[in-house]
């Protein structure tokens, strides 16, 4: 399977009369894309700002980051079975607004749970959080669709996912005539023809947790091609389906943005070492379950499927939401080492175990063959001081202790979309003195 | 420039410091001008960049069975040499001698803001009680490893007195002091975890970068021989609370639990209550909090004598990212008021 994607580096963000890139610099009709996401009848009205790199400004609320994107030459559809038709991801040419984002801003009054922070996750364009996150630094339209009368909160989010892609894909469609900076080629073999891999290096595959079943899957979300994948069992999908829009962000997922799953970062350093250090043989996609039959089914059939499928010598592992899904992550790794699939597992620990320095640890297993973890940095800890701003985008509201969100404070990098990711974007590593 | 050369005092029980052996144990602090015992061979490790100006020594029983009054008679006597840092033994395998060595580090660390550094055998008690508070290097049970130990401690004091940083405990040799942060990595997570897959494919050496836990072992309590008069409580960690959160039970990592009546109620009802919890979907419980909190069941059981009584209130906090000493406490609490009640079980529904 082969995708081109198809770069334009993004310089500048404007509103203007007319939607189009023009040297590099990303124009939007406002008004054309508000009356757009309009006509959606689950929302009142959509506010659309834009926040740049450097700017004064704080994005409140934040709930998913999509980078724009529009399939080309009627290779496909834009985020098949979310946005488009039913179609395949993952091959043909891909049209990609680098350095740009659409930045989904919550404006339900009050969601479901109490949450620590009532301005949920955010964004900041300057200080230490633009620095140290992913989306400080890309040209962001912000949209705030508010939620129109008696639309329940679960429709509201599946609604908010949609208006994003809606806004991805038109932004990245603008002028699709023009040429791309540069071309990012993506190519597999099929897994069956080994003829065609690099058949002396070691087989790897990726086993990607994409959700985790701790919370009720929203009726309606598009996960996996449109579906919220609640009944989903291990399954195989080619590398590029994940990189092409077959796969977004759930509502409630942690630490890992549309934006990122894009950009799979683990996916793209296996693709680097693809022919050099190994043969990249697949992607594996699973859930994480409450209950042992469920995560024992998911672990026994990811590890078969990589042992006799796709004859994996090797399986990187990440998880999805919480600590609780690092159940099914080890269940699933331990029967991979049974089979004789030497595991590395990478994730963000959650289980904020931080201050006993007898434990030494921070995640809920304990097996003696999962010996090869990396720590992707700790939500618990290292909290980010942020400036004061002149501008906040999203539903405000005033923090606990009762002053305004702009405010310079102190916050948890898990509040601060971008810092941390599950996926392997960071740098971050937490170790301890 | 001209590097300042460091004042160090240096701390010793009296079989180090060759006052004598256990006949001897009962000595009280003393200090002499300039390095004794192992202090010679901090001198020598120092070389220019430092003189021992002092070394106090103590009996090993004097400090054991007063520690913080022995450690302020210490502190008194290292003052007046105001020194740039303080290193104490290594006590190796030695309990006592250990138990010294950490409480001196701790409280001149406390004190006077000045480095410190000891050195234990990992089988030393001192290790556990001090190593949040001071360097702990790792030595072997005996004096043979004076030589390693003295470096290490040395080489750690000098950098932290010039302001330099000190690396984490598997570079250095010394016992983790529980202080995690995120630090920045030269590659990504994705980049790193491939590494680490080659390295683990091709049989060479990797360095995880995440221990693996270790949990207290708890012997179950023996079980109930006639539930029919046993008096039974109910404990979550899901987070219920009454409507509103009086007790502010954290959602996240919470420090706190709350008791609750449940005086003469057949069952919980909806409006009453809310979960304050981040870990999972409420959704049912706010339903339904009997579904979380089984107060309708029991009460159910109670009328038909298959349990004698149910407690009259019930206990919750949040089990979502919880710090484990606070959860420790927490459940200490909760045992210690359920006993003092003369509750005879308790089930705990978790979520």
């Amino acid at each position: 399977m082969r995708l081109e994607l198809e770069i334009v580096h993004t310089k500048d963000i404007q509103f203007s009369d007319r939607t189009e890139i023009v040297d590099g610099e990303l124009r939007i009709n406002r008004g054309e894309l508000q009356e757009l996401l309009e006509r959606d009848i689950r929302f009142s009205k959509v506010d659309i700002a834009r926040a740049r790199p450097g700017e004064s400004c704080r994005i409140v609320q934040v709930h998913d980051v999509i980078e724009p994107r529009a399939k080309t030459g009627g290779s496909g559809e834009d985020f098949p079975g979310a946005l488009g038709k039913q179609r395949m991801a993952g091959q043909g040419s891909t049209r990609v607004l680098r350095g740009a984002a659409v930045v989904l801003s919550d404006c339900n009054k009050k969601g479901l749970y109490p949450t620590r922070e009532p301005n949920g996750e955010i964004i900041d364009m300057i200080g230490p959080a633009a620095e140290q996150g992913t989306y400080g630094k890309t040209y962001n339209l912000v949209l705030m669709p508010r939620p129109a009368d008696r639309v329940n909160p679960m429709d509201y989010r599946v609604a908010l996912k949609i208006a994003g892609l809606k806004a991805a894909a038109d932004l990245a469609g603008a002028n699709l005539d023009s040429a791309p900076d540069e071309v990012e080629v993506y190519e597999l073999p099929s897994v069956n023809d080994p003829a065609k891999g690099p058949e002396h290096l070691p087989r790897v595959v990726y086993i990607f947790q994409m959700l985790s079943m701790q919370w009720e899957p929203i009726p309606g979300e598009p996960v996996l091609y449109g579906t919220n994948i609640e009944g989903l069992v291990p399954t195989i999908l080619h590398p590029n389906e994940v990189l092409d829009g077959a796969v977004l962000n759930s509502y409630r997922s942690i630490c890992m943005e549309t934006y990122v799953i894009q950009n799979h970062p683990m996916i793209k350093a296996l693709y680097r070492q693809h022919g050099k250090e190994i043969h990249f043989a697949g992607t594996i996609i699973t859930t994480a379950h409450n209950n042992p039959p469920e995560f024992e089914r998911t672990a026994n059939m990811a590890a078969n499927l990589a042992k006799w499928v796709l004859s994996a010598d090797g399986a990187i592992l990440t998880k999805a939401g919480g600590g609780a899904p690092e159940v099914t992550l080890s269940q699933t790794a331990k029967r991979c080492e049974e089979l004789g699939i030497k595991t590395t597992i990478a994730l963000v620990p959650m289980t904020a175990d931080v201050r006993d320095p007898q434990s030494e640890a921070s995640i809920i297993f304990n097996m003696p063959e999962l010996n090869a973890i990396v720590s992707m940095g700790n939500p618990s800890v290292a909290p980010l001081e942020l400036p004061a701003v002149g501008k906040v985008v999203g539903r405000a509201v005033p923090m606990p202790n009762g002053s305004p969100i702009s405010d310079a404070h102190i916050r948890r990098s898990a509040s601060i979309k971008g810092i941390l990711c599950q996926m392997g974007s960071s740098k971050f590593k937490a170790v301890r003195y | 420039m001209q590097k300042k050369s460091l004042r160090i005092v240096h701390y010793l029980n009296q079989f180090f410091g060759g006052v004598g052996g256990e006949d001897k144990a009962h000595i009280e602090p003393q200090v002499i001008g300039g390095a004794l015992g192992p202090g010679i061979a901090v001198q020598n490790v120092l070389g220019e960049q430092g003189k021992v100006v002092a070394t106090v020594i103590c009996g090993d029983n004097t400090f054991a069975e007063k520690i913080e009054e022995t450690s302020e008679k210490v502190l008194e006597l290292i003052r007046p040499f105001q020194p740039d840092a303080v290193i104490a033994g290594p006590a190796f395998g030695a309990g006592r001698y250990g138990i010294a060595c950490g409480a001196v580090c701790k409280a001149v660390q406390e004190r006077f803001s000045i480095p410190t550094a000891t050195g234990m055998n990992k089988e030393n008690p001192g290790i556990d009680l001090f190593r949040q508070y001071t360097y702990i290097v790792k030595t072997p049970k005996t004096g043979i490893g004076m030589a390693g130990a003295v470096s290490k401690m040395v080489s750690i004091v000098t950098r932290l007195a010039a302001g330099q940083r000190v690396g984490k405990p598997s570079e250095e040799g010394y016992f983790s002091r529980g202080l995690m942060t995120n630090e920045v990595s030269a590659q990504t997570g994705a980049e790193r975890a491939v590494a680490m897959l080659l390295n683990k494919l091709k049989g060479k050496p990797f360095d995880s970068e995440i221990s693996l836990p270790q949990y207290d072992r708890v012997k179950p309590a023996p079980r109930i021989q006639d539930m029919g008069s046993a008096t039974v409580a109910l404990i979550t960690d899901g987070g219920l609370v009454p409507t509103g959160n009086p007790d502010k039970i954290e959602s996240v990592g919470a420090t706190r639990f709350g008791a609750y009546s449940i005086e003469g109620v057949d069952g919980l009802h909806s409006d009453d209550f809310e979960v304050y919890h981040i870990g999972y979907d409420p959704i049912f419980v706010h339903e339904d909090p009997n579904r979380l909190v089984p107060v309708d069941v029991l009460r159910d059981m109670e009328k038909e004598g298959i349990i004698g009584k149910l407690h009259n209130k019930f206990y919750s906090t949040s089990g979502a990212v919880c710090i484990v000493e606070n959860i420790r406490r927490i459940g200490q609490a909760i045992a210690e008021e359920l006993k003092a009640e003369g509750v005879s079980c308790a089930v705990l529904t978790s979520t």
